[in-house]
């Protein structure tokens, strides 16, 4: 567990830091693959149903197969899409995470003194916040849904250290959600990228009245 | 909404009236400042409907229910009454034009249709005073004195201020909508005189105020009604609303001419009109008042409602005489007036009929004067009119108004004059005007601006008319100079209040328009802000 810990603020860290897109769905998928792993082990050392194994299929199918799938065919489909003068933007969301990782912890301190799976907690609020950080600084459509997912997964991540294992409808829900929103970002960005050549959000500007 | 039975019907049902009026005001709607005066109209009686409701809200909370039989038993006490009074009359007021609330007033009469103007003004304004009226009687009650107090002095600025204006005005449907706004404020003052004698409790004298306003509310939707029809009609006939555009309309469309003479002199309350009947009641209910008003303070404020009372009906007078003589008398100023037909007999049918209805209250008073009596007292109470007019005995002294009387004094000093011309050797040539020994023309007629001169000259401190004075060509020294002048009077509560309102509204909406810039990831970036601010809220507490 502690492992996966390290390797996800890693990840993290490096997403803030990614300006090429492909490389960023990678990074998306591996946080994925990290966060399914966490599934397997948080379902296990509760008990070894299918209900143990689920989240964790779900994670893989969902989160590491078809989202990041189908915003890589999306980037192949871009070309010359880099993030061009967001250096400072980037710098920026890097120092922002690293306050993200003190604040979790003192949350973590605070709220729940003692507990076994501070580092984890303290993980995914680092999640949670990056998420938005990436959503509110970048500009390119494609890290904005990156955010977004990374978002998703660390309220997943908390809920699921938070509950030990959620309902099952509540967890299916979760992730017809998350699905229905990116298939309709992907469209949206797809659509973007025919009429504005481009996926920057800050040509969207223009269109406000 | 007269027959409402509770706040949600009566505030639905106003509200229903507030829209159609919005439509009606909108009618012509291919004009621009139509539109713009109709929206200004929307707006305004939505804050007074706000304003309403506020007060309906604060009554019920404190009784219920919204029932106004349960309302009317209200425990609203202290200051939450003083705020509910305040934003009753706020609302109501608006609607029914008084001074600072009347701004939407002379826009939207002159965009709306004549027919509409004349119900508005006939009927909507009077609606607001029924309405003050319920909330007076049976929510706030009067007992507390400057609640009367505030009503009669915002009436008599109102009244003041609005005649004022009036005559300033060159466009006839301005006139008259300032006109309603001078004739809502004697209405609103003599109903601010009762409730002051209520709360000193002579309710009994109180009746005689209250009776004031009713009849001359009834009065003054008569002769507003019959006044901006014939206003309508001008229009018609000439296609101008511009009273320095026309002059010697009563050659051609005489009958117009003779009802709206009717109607002026009933708006300048003269005898044998029923405008005359509303003021002197008024003007009695003002002297009941000296007469039992306690305190030096309170004699003074009296004396000094009279005079303006007094102003007002002068200025009044005035201000019908320049309207009438302008538009009716004299010689055309422009060739409209040549084209300019007399109206079909069912348009003149409209004037004539509200024409004899004004003559007949006014010959014989006592009849609308009892039913407003009997409708504010019930039917305990000595009724005021007799057949030979109304009789006044309650403030210690019998005062009478009859035109029967007034008619007989008046035809005896006509007897008397007729027969001073005709005993001496009297002779008769007629003559041109002598002009310098040249022939006057129409131009050189008192104009409206003219007429009114005198008037902005001494209330030139309240009025503050702005003239510019121009010369476009000069091409020579003495000579050939082409001299353009240009007087507007700005509306003093639209410079001083409305437009420093206005713009304040508009720099903090644009301040919150830089917090608020329609871009999504400004927004995220609030929640994050309000998310990590909860979180540490979270941890240091």
């Amino acid at each position: 567990m502690d492992y996966l810990v390290v390797f996800l603020v890693l990840v993290v860290f490096l997403q803030t830091r990614v300006t090429d897109l492909k490389r960023a769905v990678i990074c998306l998928a591996s946080q994925s693959v990290i966060i399914a792993i966490a599934c397997f082990v948080i379902g296990f050392s509760h008990g070894s149903d299918i209900h143990a194994v689920m989240p964790g299929v779900l994670t893989l199918i969902v989160k590491v197969i078809f989202i990041p799938g189908a915003v890589y065919r999306l980037v192949k489909k871009l070309k010359n899409e880099r993030e061009i003068i967001s250096a400072s933007n980037v710098n920026y969301s890097t120092m922002a995470a690293a306050l993200f990782l003190v604040m979790g912890y003192a949350l973590v301190e605070r709220l729940m003194p003692g507990s076994a799976g501070r580092d984890i907690v303290a993980a995914s609020i680092l999640m949670i916040m990056t998420g938005l950080s990436l959503m509110v600084l970048r500009k390119r459509a494609i890290i904005q849904i990156v955010g977004l997912i990374t978002l998703e997964n660390g309220i997943y991540l908390l809920g699921l250290l938070m509950t030990e294992g959620l309902p099952l409808v509540v967890e299916l829900g979760v992730f017809l959600d998350v699905l229905i929103a990116v298939v309709v970002l992907v469209i949206l960005t797809s659509r973007m990228r025919l009429s504005f050549m481009t996926t920057d959000t800050s040509v969207m500007k223009k269109l406000k009245g | 909404m007269l027959i409402a039975g509770d706040a949600f019907t009566f505030i639905i049902a106003w509200e229903i009236m507030a829209l159609v009026s919005f439509l009606l005001v909108n009618h012509e709607s291919e004009k621009k400042k139509t539109v713009s005066a109709a929206y200004q109209y929307m707006v305004m009686t939505h804050i007074g409907t706000a304003a309403i409701m506020v007060a309906f809200y604060l009554v019920a909370s404190s009784a219920e229910s919204f029932s106004f039989v349960d309302m009317s038993n209200n425990q609203l006490t202290g200051y939450m009454k003083d705020v509910a009074f305040i934003f009753a009359f706020g609302g109501f007021a608006l609607k029914s034009g008084l001074m600072p609330l009347h701004i939407w007033l002379p826009n939207a009469h002159p965009a709306a249709p004549s027919h509409v103007s004349a119900l508005m003004s006939g009927v909507m304004l009077k609606v607001a005073l029924y309405g003050f009226g319920r909330f007076a009687f049976q929510f706030i009650g009067m007992d507390v004195f400057w609640y009367g107090l505030v009503v009669m002095v915002m009436g008599l600025a109102s009244a003041f201020l609005g005649v004022l204006y009036a005559t300033m005005e060159v466009d006839m449907k301005r006139i008259l909508a300032y006109s309603s706004v001078e004739n809502m404020g004697i209405i609103f003052s003599a109903f601010g005189c009762g409730m002051i004698l209520y709360a000193m409790g002579l309710p009994m004298l109180s009746a005689v105020a209250f009776t004031a306003a009713l009849v001359h509310g009834a009065s003054h939707s008569l002769m507003k009604g019959l006044l901006f029809m014939s206003a309508g009609c001008v229009m018609h006939a000439t296609g101008s609303k511009n009273i320095e555009h026309m002059g010697g309309l009563a050659k051609r469309m005489p009958y117009t001419a003779l009802f709206t003479l009717i109607g002026s002199m009933a708006l300048s309350s003269m005898p044998f009109t029923s405008g005359l009947v509303g003021e002197w009641l008024t003007l009695q209910s003002f002297i009941t008042f000296a007469q039992q008003a306690g305190t030096p303070e309170l004699r003074l404020l009296v004396v000094f409602a009279f005079i303006v009372l007094g102003l007002t009906g002068a200025t009044a007078l005035g201000c019908f005489v320049r309207m009438y003589g302008v538009a009716f008398l004299g010689r055309p100023r422009t060739g409209i007036v040549e084209k300019a037909h007399e109206m079909p007999f069912f348009m003149l049918a409209g004037l004539g009929l509200e024409a004899v209805l004004i003559i007949l209250v006014g010959v014989m008073p006592d009849f609308l004067v009892n039913i407003m009596q009997q409708v504010v007292s019930g039917r305990g109470m000595t009724l005021m009119g007799n057949p030979l007019g109304i009789m006044w005995g309650g403030s210690g002294h019998y005062a009478l108004y009859s035109p029967a009387l007034i008619f007989i004094v008046f035809a005896v000093i006509g007897v008397f004059m007729v027969a001073a011309v005709y005993r001496s050797s009297t002779f008769q040539t007629r003559e041109v005007t002598w002009n310098c020994g040249t022939e006057p023309t129409s131009r050189q007629q008192y104009s409206a601006t003219g007429f009114s001169k005198p008037l902005r000259r001494a209330f030139d401190g309240i009025l503050n008319p702005k003239r510019r004075t121009t010369y476009l060509r000069k091409e020579h020294a003495y000579f050939g100079r082409k001299l353009h002048y240009e007087l507007s009077i700005p509306d003093m509560f639209n410079d001083k209040l409305y437009k420093p309102l206005q713009q304040r509204m508009i720099n903090y909406s644009s301040a919150f328009h830089k917090i608020q810039e329609g871009s999504v990831s400004i927004y995220i970036g609030y929640t994050m802000v309000a998310m990590i601010v909860v979180l540490i809220w979270g941890v240091l507490l």
